[in-house]
């Protein structure tokens, strides 16, 4: 009997222990990593890929700055021809988005997944050459011919704001799955003469109200610098 | 978080149905006005009764009908369009010149023609007595650019 009460104590003993040992290693493992993530948003190409009249490019960047504060970059490269009713025209220039992203998401120990928020500054410089046009005439007594100015307006900006809100999920060591979307509003823009921006590198479509929509989806990769306690 | 997804759906669906720049809802190329006036009392419209309009080699614009104004197309493909009005059978043809300029209008409308410098080139008389142009540049049609007195 007392043996058994001796075999108990020990055996609750060790339990004890090994449960505060691991809690003990769990507190010093929780690390958070700082670092450079690098990317591509791999839903360009794919897009160039299949659509003939579009082909780009964008690089993605982001520096953890706080432990839910990063600050976001995007290059990126556009050549796209739109087509509409009555105009052909193509876009074609290079744009930077710089601005920082908000972690709203609490992640369990050892996970380094994102739901964020952020906003970005957007700036484009740009060339539209109208391909062609139809003169717009209502009825059928005169049919306009179509006409093939090949008109370019070179040197064209634009600058605007975005609101992002995204997520990014590890799925290997260091190597994260993106998505996002953006709202973006125009700041300003140099229109050419006798035309419109109605699609302008990074901005995307440019809507009525100057407002535009934007999509991505990353591979990134981090490339960790410091590692800090929580 | 869940009210930051609620906002985003809201402001795409906002910012998508707010779209209208798919149809083409503004005014494009302009029509030429004409409007008929009693040569004896020039401040007074006349009716006249047409019985076919039409531009060179084409299909009758009007036919066999009493009205005091007319809208006509202009050819926006040269810069000249000849057009023959008969009345009572009387056959008369003016030819309009003017010079054409191509206008962005939006995304779904494209561009309009408007015509500027407008002027009869060369026309006959033989019902119509006198033509008066009271606008030279055409880019809408509100009022009247050509008076005709018969």
């Amino acid at each position: 009997m007392t043996q058994q009460h001796i075999l108990l104590f020990f055996i609750s003993v060790l339990f004890t222990f090994t449960i505060n040992s691991q809690e003990l290693q769990d507190s010093l493992k929780v690390k958070e990593v700082y670092g450079i993530r690098v990317g591509i948003d791999i839903s360009k190409p794919i897009n160039s890929f299949f659509n003939n009249e579009t082909k780009g490019l964008e690089i993605v960047g982001d520096f953890r700055i706080t432990r839910n504060h990063y600050a976001a970059v995007e290059l990126g490269f556009l050549d796209k021809t739109t087509n509409e009713d009555y105009i052909n025209f193509t876009t074609k220039g290079s744009y930077i988005k710089a601005g920082f992203n908000y972690n709203a998401y609490k992640n369990w120990k050892g996970m380094n997944n994102e739901i964020y928020v952020g906003l970005r500054y957007g700036f484009s410089i740009f060339n539209q050459t109208l391909n062609s046009y139809t003169p717009n005439v209502n009825g059928t007594y005169f049919i306009s011919e179509t006409l093939q100015p090949a008109t370019e307006f070179k040197d064209l900006t634009a600058q605007w704001l975005e609101f992002v809100f995204g997520m990014k999920v590890e799925t290997f060591n260091n190597l994260y799955l993106g998505a996002s979307v953006s709202l973006n509003k125009m700041i300003n823009t140099k229109e050419p003469e006798n035309f419109k921006n109605l699609h302008i590198p990074g901005f995307n479509r440019v809507f009525l109200n100057n407002t535009g929509v934007g999509f991505n989806y990353t591979l990134s990769y981090l490339i960790p610098i410091l590692k800090k306690n929580k | 978080m869940k009210k930051y997804i609620a906002l985003i759906l809201v402001s795409i669906i906002t910012i998508l149905s707010c779209e209208k720049d798919d149809i083409c809802i503004d005014t494009t190329t302009p029509s030429l006005i004409i409007r008929f006036y009693d040569n004896d009392n020039q401040a007074e419209t006349k009716q006249v009764l047409l019985d076919s309009v039409w531009a060179n080699s084409k299909e009758n614009i009007y036919k066999n009908q009493t009205l005091d104004s007319i809208i006509i197309p202009l050819d926006l493909n040269q810069n000249s369009t000849l057009y023959k009005f008969t009345s009572n059978s009387i056959e008369d043809e003016i030819n309009f010149t003017y010079d054409r300029k191509d206008i962005f209008v939006s995304r779904s409308c494209g561009y309009k023609t408007i015509f500027e410098n407008l002027q009869i080139d060369s026309n006959t008389s033989n019902w119509i007595k006198n033509i008066n142009i009271n606008n030279s540049t055409i880019e809408n049609d509100t009022a009247a650019h050509i008076t005709i007195f018969h």
